[in-house]
């Protein structure tokens, strides 16, 4: 079977899907291959554009001249952000928050996140000294410990529901039943609840969080907000799911499990691209390819005792140098010179030295992005991927 | 294609996806059981045998793995080795030989399908460990086994591997996707095959599954040699053929059969890709909530049947493939896997019905069976819908008149929809997966 595509995405997390809808929606036949599922499932799912300042869009022109958001525009950034929006949102997965100013999280270990975009149901998660929170926990769930919580915040009350499932997976597979949240509902309705805010588990259901929140805001009277736990991640999961859902409402093919088995090339273009089936391969023919496979993490740069790879085309890659420069004496230290590496692109986000022109690279492989350091992972994924897609969408 | 389990980074992405873990708190998830389990098991240290057993199989796991390891895969070796070295229970020996079931069923259809439903028969075999929230499906007299086995010429040829459920189950539906192989200008046989071995596989008997397995083998590879392709309807037959057989089978014709087995769809495809035949589809103002099988899904090589119905003029399509929808073969027809099969097929019953859709679409016959129950709405083979589409469309041949097709189904027992002259047999095709013989009765959700 051979089929043709403008583009094949290559990689399935934030930038790729970003990217394989920024195309759809410019009329773009795209497909998006992915091995696996990305590491966004693991996410808080809040997105960071640049949560290490305290204003992003303004703190970018201080970061380092080689950073990718050096390679957008202010308007680039605002369209990205705003296409997110309104994709997530189309998918009953609304997100707020303002580029121009970041907002604050509260985490499951009472202290608060900096970060830029939020769910729906983090909307009233910034609390301020003032607030005291009513925490609502689980009592046979295993990886949510309020006491974190009202340890460190006086004026912390704590209610258990003795039901429920061990998982965070579980529970928000109970509320999605209408059985379940019902009898939680009606528990909740006897608890005296006198403080400011009401906090869950990011355990909401999976299908419609916002629905079950509003219940339980009506019921309680308060403003209710999920705190983001320990994988698996009820919230980047939805947000994974939000994004597949809006690439595939648009008309993407995805192909899930999938590897490139084998690549066929020009001098200049990539023209093919084989999947595996067994022992068949599945050829491809396409115009430009998108590759946005991620890190080290997410798998799409691996790394030797001397050198790192880039693994789908084998691009130049930049590395900071030799090894004894990639790591900072102090492992927690943040930034370590090692982040740095990945591959350099143009303006056009083309991979440098490299001969190939029908390639665009977006999200974490870009060198010098340093997502942790600055932490701006779904941030850049989003914006690059839109921007890389943009420039990519030019060209065919 | 899978790395050594080592490369678990214990991320958790195998546990998000695995259904069974969602209901089921006994079950640990893939994570645990497979990659974590294993350096246990390596190091010949006991670790709760039952876990393993929770396992179905589907593969979403493997799918969601991005480091390449593949959880159910070290399950399923784990499976075979405990069914090695332990007792099974009836009902794994029962379904591990589920083609001979077939075989007594559809020898004896009259009598096997009215004596599987009475109220005593189900009650004895729910002691013996066989849940009966669903009913037994129907079994025919007239079977693909002893169908035409020869039709059609034409350059290609292809070597139809039907698979036990359109053979016993569904064995019209069989004849109409032979009969529509042929009128694409076809060469299509019918070769003499048993059970894919997944049956057996599933309930850890590794000896069983080789036996059969090698049986294909043998006449398949015949025939790939000759220059046949081989194709395969049913998703769960072709997962095994295509990743099984090379793969935990080992079988020395694995790569070759794999090389050359095509789903439908994608033989479809792939014969318009080569303008060797034009589907002139014809316009169908339907709602589809296609429901991919997990072993689809598994197959890492999208989704040809979605781009096959993207085809169809007026056809509103939506895909699913975030549910599995828990029969898993056999897995739902044990008694104790019943609580879970039963809540993971409401909840992927549910969600297809949240599209309001005027009918299910899914490749695999037990998916079909399983979410016609609970969604309470007919659940069809995709070549039903393109045959619909066929026949409304500019070039409608006479072969593929879908609408006789559907005839005589949902509880219409007067019509039998016989329309093959030179097979004509008592059974009457009804579309769907769950008619009963003797009308419908398992619609309805529970």
């Amino acid at each position: 079977m051979h089929t043709d595509y403008e583009v094949i995405v290559i990689g399935g997390g934030m930038s790729g899907l970003t990217a394989a809808i920024t195309l759809a929606d410019r009329g773009k036949q795209v497909a998006l291959l992915s091995k696996g599922d990305p590491v966004c499932c693991l996410s808080t799912g809040c997105i960071d554009v640049l949560s290490a300042e305290k204003k992003p869009l303004q703190a970018i022109a201080g970061l380092p001249y080689r950073h990718p958001y050096h390679l957008v525009t202010r308007e680039t950034i605002l369209a990205a952000l705003q296409q997110f929006k309104q994709n997530v949102n189309q998918s009953g997965l609304p997100y707020s928050g303002d580029p121009e100013r970041n907002r604050t999280i509260l985490t499951a270990i009472g202290t608060d996140r900096t970060t830029c975009l939020v769910p729906e149901t983090m909307e009233q998660a910034a609390c301020d000294t003032e607030n005291t929170i009513h925490v609502v926990s689980f009592k046979r769930l295993l990886d949510f410990y309020p006491s974190y919580i009202s340890a460190g915040r006086p004026g912390t009350a704590v209610s258990t529901y003795e039901d429920g499932a061990t998982s965070t997976l579980g529970l928000a597979t109970q509320f999605n039943s209408r059985n379940f949240t019902e009898k939680f509902l009606a528990w909740l309705q006897g608890r005296p609840i006198t403080q400011d805010k009401v906090a869950f588990p990011a355990v909401l259901g999976s299908i419609s969080p916002g629905k079950v929140a509003a219940e339980i805001e009506a019921l309680v009277k308060r403003p209710v907000f999920e705190i983001p736990t320990l994988p698996p991640s009820i919230p980047g999961q939805r947000l994974f799911r939000a994004l597949k859902q809006s690439a595939r409402r648009k008309g993407v093919h995805l192909y899930w499990g999938a590897t490139v088995a084998e690549i066929k090339q020009g001098a200049t273009r990539v023209e093919a691209l084989a999947l595996s089936n067994g022992a068949r391969k599945t050829w491809l023919q396409v115009e430009a390819v998108i590759l946005a496979t991620g890190s080290f993490v997410s798998g799409g740069l691996s790394l030797s005792r001397t050198s790192v790879e880039e693994d789908v085309f084998h691009l130049p890659t930049y590395l900071p140098g030799k090894r004894d420069n990639w790591f900072n004496e102090d492992f927690f230290e943040r930034g370590h010179p090692l982040e740095k590496a990945g591959i350099e692109v143009d303006s056009s986000f083309r991979p440098l030295g490299s001969s190939l022109e029908n390639i665009f690279v977006c999200g974490s492989i870009l060198a010098y992005s340093e997502t942790n350091k600055y932490q701006c992972g779904h941030g850049l994924a989003i914006i690059t991927g839109f921007a890389a897609a943009a420039s990519c969408a030019g060209t065919l | 294609m899978s790395v050594p389990f080592e490369h678990c980074i214990r991320c958790t992405l195998c546990v998000e996806n695995c259904p069974v873990f969602k209901v089921n708190e006994h079950y640990p998830g893939p994570k645990q059981a497979g990659p974590d389990a294993e350096r246990f098991r390596l190091d010949g240290q006991k670790i709760d045998e039952a876990w393993i057993k929770y396992c179905t199989q589907c593969h979403r796991c493997q799918t969601a793995c991005p480091y390449g390891v593949d959880p159910a895969q070290i399950i399923r070796r784990a499976q075979l080795a405990y069914g090695r070295t332990h007792r099974r229970s009836f009902s794994a020996v029962l379904f591990a030989n589920n083609y001979y079931l077939g075989l007594i069923g559809s020898t004896l259809a009259p009598i096997f399908n009215r004596v599987s439903r009475l109220g005593l028969v189900r009650r004895l075999m729910q002691a013996l460990g066989i849940s009966k929230y669903l009913p037994f499906p129907s079994f025919y007299l007239h079977s693909l086994r002893i169908s035409r086995k020869h039709a059609g010429q034409g350059r290609r040829k292809v070597a139809f591997f039907y698979g036990c459920f359109l053979n016993y189950n569904q064995p019209q539906l069989g004849r109409v996707m032979r009969d529509f192989l042929v009128s694409t200008g076809l060469e299509v046989v019918l070769p003499p095959q048993v059970c894919c071995g997944l049956p057996a596989l599933g309930n850890g008997d590794l000896k069983t599954a080789l036996r059969f397995a090698k049986k294909n083998a043998k006449v398949l590879g015949r025939y790939i040699e000759q220059g046949y392709d081989v194709v395969y309807a049913c998703t769960s037959c072709g997962h095994t053929l295509t990743h099984d057989y090379p793969g935990v089978l080992g079988l020395e014709k694995g790569e070759l059969i794999s090389r050359h087995s095509f789903h439908l769809a994608e033989y479809l495809l792939t014969m318009i890709d080569e303008d060797r035949w034009k589907g002139s589809f014809g316009s169908l103002r339907k709602r589809i909530a296609y429901h991919i099988p997990c072993h689809l899904r598994a197959s890492g090589n999208g989704y040809p049947t979605a781009r096959l119905l993207e085809k169809i003029p007026g056809l509103d399509c939506r895909i699913f493939d975030e549910h599995c929808c828990e029969l898993a073969g056999s897995y739902g027809f044990k008694q104790a896997n019943e609580e879970t099969s039963i809540s993971l097929g409401k909840i992927a019953g549910d969600a297809l019905l949240s599209f309001e859709p005027d009918f299910i679409v899914s490749d695999c016959g037990a998916c079909r069976m399983q979410l016609e129950h609970f969604a309470g709405i007919p659940a069809l083979d995709p070549l039903e819908i393109l045959l619909k589409s066929l026949a409304a469309g500019p070039a409608s041949t006479q072969l593929v008149n879908a609408s006789t097709i559907r005839r005589g189904s949902r509880g219409n027992t007067g019509n039998r929809g016989n329309r093959d002259g030179a097979n004509r047999h008592i059974e009457g095709y009804k579309g769907g997966a769950n008619q009963q013989p003797g009308g419908r009765s398992t619609g309805g959700r529970s």
